[in-house]
């Protein structure tokens, strides 16, 4: 077995701190970063997650990767500890469900594959058939097809392709999870598993391009699964595409003070900060003023990195989610806008949480755009 | 210590429409998920808990076809030790006098010291494998165990019984304990694991391998016949809150305040 040092190439690290100077959950659990790395090196060496469970609350935001002046990949390390530990079975009963549901369902709800495209019944979503060549494939990805709260975001963006007029289908019901939060639980084989499905129903279709709802598959589908289509992108992008092309127009106007939270998958992982932002600046009615710490620097909702399915154990401080939520309060804002599901859900939680109840609304961004259709 | 654990592959119908199937011999099985029999799960971590604790062998066996396979391999990648899969077309349509006798006949010439198993299959909802397993073992046996301590050639068990009552017994070893869900918390079986068990041995027997003649066996070994299906009856006064998620709790709110719940 290869030591933690070598399999993820610590030597590099100078301990300087700028990953836990960074890390958004440190301010509010005691993942410590620069420690972990440390012990990694010096030892002794944890055997898993479940020797530290900090390791947990790493919400794969990236920014320690990012900050890291010597090219050491701490996110990695902090991943391959989750792994050590699903390798021993070793992992809360909530990590557990959502990886046999992935496994047995496609999704990580717990929810039956033939209930995927329910949220779509009263709509007109084509569907690929057998061998249908898709130029362009909606993935809808499962938290828009089932949570309640998400399918309206699926239900905004048909209302938006249609709008545009734009020929576009979807796998249905033979849409299974794209593996971005589960390569993050750290099970690299049950992602591997997916990948394998997932780029062979791509190829069956003949895909030119694919538009995810959520910028967690964009980011996988993207970069991590050798090439699936000619572009894959978020539908942030490809509305601002649209917009650009004067194939969409928002006709109407919507009176509200608007300010934008980046997903980290966007924005940290993908560098996509501008076309978010393009949209809701196209908005007549819309003021729009930026949150103090956006962009590289935004503050991570928490949801991501299989945070959607396990509590950080070792919380000390504020949800983060409720640290945004009054910080666009603060700001003046009556809209807090994303462009993600799990912030979605997260920021929408927060507001009940943090006491901002009727001081704030957590829109998507696709939502936001329909209303000015 | 040797624990001998009998589990099954059943269909995952927490989700689904059940269908009786248009022969009327069960439900319609397409689209199913299949997976391991819930409580025989909660069994089978009871047994690695204990093979942790104390060493010695695990063994699981199943009676059922090939697809079952991927429950054995899925309990070697948790931990268990030996897979065995009582495979004939001679088992087929066996009831669970059959199934037992089958197991019995299976288990009879193993070394073991314990034998566990789910307290109820989620398919058929029979609870008599178990029981009769063990009556044929010659073997005493606890039911719907959820809690269970090994002792010096005995284990003390608390059954749950009716109103929330727990009954604790001491019976002795060697026997047959079936498994309540709750009791622990079952682990998770790694794809890479299960992989890796897909490499291993699973011990396939047929009836010939047991000394079991065919009459014995299966359809012909039963001791009871499907006479058929039916959806239950329609009863009254539930009532479907419709509306959107935010609606529908509005309204359910209201209901369990009306009722005087809240």
């Amino acid at each position: 077995m290869p030591s933690l040092a070598d399999k993820y190439e610590l030597l590099g690290c100078i301990q300087c701190g700028r990953c836990t100077a960074g890390c958004p959950v440190s301010l509010r659990t005691y993942l410590n970063v620069r420690k972990v790395v440390y012990d990694g090196l010096i030892g002794p060496a944890p055997k898993g997650a479940h020797e530290r469970p900090e390791a947990w609350s790493c919400t794969t935001c990236a920014t320690c990767t990012e900050r890291c002046p010597k090219g050491v990949k701490p996110m990695e390390l902090l991943i391959g500890l989750r792994g050590s530990s699903i390798e021993r079975g070793k992992v809360s009963p909530t990590i557990r469900d959502a990886l046999e549901s992935t496994f047995k369902h496609g999704n990580p709800w717990g929810r039956g594959r033939e209930k995927r495209t329910e949220w779509a019944d009263e709509l007109d979503v084509p569907v690929a058939g057998d061998g249908d060549a898709v130029p362009l494939l909606w993935y809808v990805g499962c938290t828009p097809a089932y949570d309640p709260r998400c399918q309206d975001v699926a239900r905004a963006l048909v209302r938006l392709y249609e709008a545009a007029g734009v020929g576009y289908s979807t796998l249905g019901a033979a849409e299974s999870c794209c593996g971005n939060e589960v390569k993050r639980m750290g099970e690299e084989g049950l992602f591997e598993l997916l990948v394998e499905g997932n780029r062979e129903a791509f190829a069956s279709h003949s895909i030119d391009a694919v538009v995810t709802s959520s910028p967690h598959c964009m980011n996988t589908l993207l970069n991590e699964y050798g090439g699936v289509a000619d572009e894959v992108v978020h539908y942030s992008q490809y509305l601002a595409g649209l917009l650009d092309e004067g194939k969409l127009a928002f006709k109407g106007s919507v009176e509200r003070k608007v300010t934008y939270h980046d997903p980290c998958f966007l924005g940290k992982h993908n560098a996509i900060f501008d076309e978010p932002r393009s949209v809701i600046e196209r908005i007549s009615g819309v003021e729009f003023e930026d949150l103090d710490r956006s962009r590289e620097r935004a503050l991570c909702c928490e949801g991501g990195g299989g945070r959607m399915w396990v509590e950080a154990e070792d919380e000390r401080g504020e949800r983060l989610a409720d640290t945004r939520v009054k910080d666009a309060v603060e700001l003046g804002a009556d809209t807090l806008v994303t462009a993600c599901p799990f912030c979605l859900l997260t920021l929408e939680d927060a507001v009940k949480t943090s006491g901002c109840e009727g001081k704030i609304e957590i829109l998507d961004l696709a939502e936001l755009a329909a209303m000015a259709l | 210590m040797n624990i001998v654990v009998c589990v099954k592959q059943v269909p995952d119908t927490a989700e689904a429409d059940v269908r009786i199937a248009s022969d009327g011999s069960g439900i319609e099985m397409e689209g199913l998920p299949l997976q391991i029999n819930e409580s025989d799960n909660y069994a089978l971590e009871e047994a690695l808990l204990i093979k942790e604790d104390r060493d010695g062998e695990v063994t699981v066996i199943t009676l059922g076809p090939d697809s079952s396979e991927e429950v054995l391999r899925m309990c070697m990648a948790k931990g268990a030790t030996e897979a065995v899969r009582l495979a004939d077309p001679a088992f087929d349509g066996g009831d669970a006098w059959a199934t037992a006798n089958a197991l019995a006949k299976a288990i009879g010439g193993m070394e073991y010291d314990l034998v566990l198993t789910g307290c109820m299959a989620s398919d058929d909802g029979m609870t008599q494998v178990g029981v009769t397993l063990a009556e044929m073992l010659g073997v005493p046996h606890a039911t719907y165990v959820t809690e269970m301590e090994i002792g010096d050639g005995a284990v003390t068990v608390g059954r749950e019984l009716e109103g929330g009552l727990l009954e604790k017994l001491e019976i002795k070893l060697p026997a047959v304990v079936t498994i309540q869900t709750g009791i622990n918390e079952p682990r998770y079986a790694s794809i890479m694991g299960i992989a890796k068990a897909a490499k291993r041995d699973i011990d396939t027997k047929a009836a010939s391998d047991l000394g079991l003649d065919t009459a014995e066996a299966g359809k012909a070994g039963s001791k009871t016949t499907l006479l058929g299906l039916d959806y239950p009856p329609a009863g009254e006064g539930a009532e479907i809150l419709d509306g959107t998620p935010a609606e529908a709790s509005t309204k359910l709110a209201d209901v369990l305040k009306e009722k005087g719940f809240a």
